[in-house]
């Protein structure tokens, strides 16, 4: 479990603290979305996560280890896997098995145990094809996959996702996003940050953040159900999501917290029968 | 510019030595090829020729990597022989110009060093992928820990470098389009202007570089990296193939230190 104890963070003490007192708890299993506008420190709350920025008040504690403890800031990281948005700034390996293998490496591994971790980690994105190619060669869209395979190669308990999909095409982005669901079923803990509201939708819980603060913490139906003041915050609304609440809002008996295209196609054909038996009578 | 050298994965013994054994071996010899004596040159030239073929290098490829040094070799070769003191050829001296036997001999000598050096160096690169070429780096400094030499950062950064040479290329390709879109203009005026023209480029590089290093050093510290000892993917092997080549080397540098004994009288003939 990772435990978020009034964190606060300030990058500049001139100016107002980026994260202002956040308590929040992030059990085993989970696949959280954090949410919110430009600059309302996201990014800096999952740095926080693995010790890449150690609180200026609070803790953060990821399975009872303290981030602000030096002894133990390397276990943390082996815990804690990072994917950050550009991936061509993550690789650094002179191919794509090279790169997988600069985790294992750093956590000093025997080059047995560093093949066999890069070659499951690879099969684990559908990347084992293309082991020896150098990354440049890549799609950017691969070129996320392998740094998914990088950090998956450490054998980590917790995956947080810094906006990965942002700079990719719809059908990369898809593969990156099914890659992500996949590892959560099997047990990996996933923090997910996005600005694409599509994307929470099969989350189990998600945190809307608004300038440094947790503003909501709840499964995603419920989010949904907030869609005016999520507007006002800035933020897109799935289009079916949308059509349901103008439908609601002509008088017709649907539910506003519909969040995927199936779920709409059954309610809006029940919708109709309702409607239908109306006219005959 | 960017193809200088580059690896050509085709299967050779030379392709499969251990990459610690050809370093070595290609320091050896420059310090051998370097060491100006015609009949050295001219032993080493042979070796050479026949690495080439048993690397299975096409040669095609081996002679365009060394085109872009044309121009090194030319100029190498003509300040040699206008400059180099002795008996001039008959038509010479022509009005200031003077060209001498010497010259015209160490000029050949010289260049043809500088093309056996740079020759050696490309089938080092041709013959082994950048990954082995830092690891037998990293290998061969280890016993320079004692000078505080950190080898494993060095090979990470040597990597690193080589990693990002085509994401710069793209960058460059990037923002040059970038700035003819938005009317610059690197072709045409003066040198002055053309100068000038660069730094519309090269502010947006450095920006950009800088990001992105600082990018890349949350992402490598948020994958564990420290500095310091570290494993890595390949492990490197000896084998008899590898023996076989230190014992060559090591026949040929026996030559060389030997050769100056039993026929001194040689080098009297070809140089004093």
């Amino acid at each position: 479990m990772i435990k978020i104890e009034n964190l606060i963070h300030v990058y500049d003490t001139k100016q107002e603290p980026i994260l202002k007192n956040i308590d929040a708890e992030i059990r085993e299993g989970d696949h959280v979305a954090i949410i919110g506008p430009n600059g309302c420190g996201k990014t800096t709350f999952i740095r926080h996560l693995n010790g890449l920025l150690r609180p200026i008040a609070g803790d953060v504690w990821v399975n009872g280890m303290n981030t602000k403890d030096p002894l133990t800031v390397h276990e943390i990281r082996k815990k804690v896997g990072m994917v950050f948005q550009n991936a061509d700034s993550q690789i650094v390996g002179m191919s794509v098995e090279e790169d997988v293998a600069f985790g294992p490496g750093n956590l000093g591994l025997p080059p047995p145990e560093i093949r066999k971790r890069v070659e499951e980690s690879l099969v684990l994105v559908d990347m084992e094809r293309h082991a020896k190619r150098a990354p440049h060669t890549l799609s950017s869209g691969e070129k996320q996959l392998v740094t998914i395979a990088g950090v998956l190669a450490m054998k980590p308990e917790y995956i947080a996702f810094d906006e990965p999909t942002t700079s990719l095409d719809p059908s990369a982005s898809k593969r990156v996003l099914e890659v992500i669901r996949k590892l959560n079923d099997q047990g990996i803990t996933v923090i997910h940050v996005t600005h694409d509201m599509d994307e929470i939708v099969h989350t189990d819980r998600v945190i809307v953040m608004n300038e440094g603060k947790i503003l909501l913490n709840e499964k995603p139906s419920e989010v949904f159900d907030r869609l005016e003041w999520l507007k006002e915050l800035g933020l897109d609304i799935p289009k079916v999501t949308q059509l349901m609440w103008q439908l609601r809002r002509m008088g017709n008996d649907v539910r506003p917290n519909i969040l995927t295209i199936d779920e709409a196609c059954l309610e809006l054909s029940s919708l109709f029968k309702r409607l239908e038996n109306q006219t005959t009578i | 510019m960017y193809n200088f050298g580059q690896y050509i994965p085709v299967e050779s013994i030379i392709h499969r030595l251990d990459p610690r054994v050809k370093i070595a071996s290609l320091i050896v010899l420059s310090i051998m090829i370097l060491n100006s004596k015609a009949i050295t040159v001219a032993m080493l030239s042979v070796f050479l020729i026949v690495i080439i073929p048993t690397s299975r290098l096409p040669l095609r490829c081996v002679l365009k990597a060394l085109k872009p040094m044309v121009i090194l070799f030319v100029l190498l070769f003509f300040l040699h022989l206008v400059f180099t003191d002795g008996t001039p050829i008959p038509p010479f001296p022509l009005w200031r110009i003077t060209i001498t036997y010497e010259g015209l001999l160490r000029g050949i000598l010289i260049t043809w060093q500088f093309f056996l050096l740079i020759l050696s160096a490309s089938v080092l690169t041709m013959t082994t992928s950048p990954t082995e070429l830092v690891i037998g780096i990293e290998r061969l400094l280890r016993p320079f820990k004692i000078l505080r030499i950190p080898s494993h950062d060095v090979a990470i950064m040597i990597s690193i470098a080589l990693r990002f040479v085509p994401v710069f290329l793209e960058e460059i390709v990037r923002i040059k389009e970038a700035q003819i879109a938005r009317g610059a203009d690197f072709k045409t005026g003066t040198v002055v202007r053309r100068i000038r023209a660069i730094t519309a480029l090269l502010i947006p590089l450095v920006i950009s570089s800088l990001r992105r290093a600082d990018e890349l050093a949350i992402a490598m510290e948020g994958r564990a990296y420290k500095r310091g000892p570290r494993t890595y993917l390949r492990e490197l092997r000896i084998s008899p193939a590898d023996y076989a080549a230190v014992a060559i080397m090591i026949l040929v540098t026996g030559f060389y230190i030997l050769q100056d004994y039993p026929f001194p009288g040689i080098y009297a003939l070809l140089f004093s």
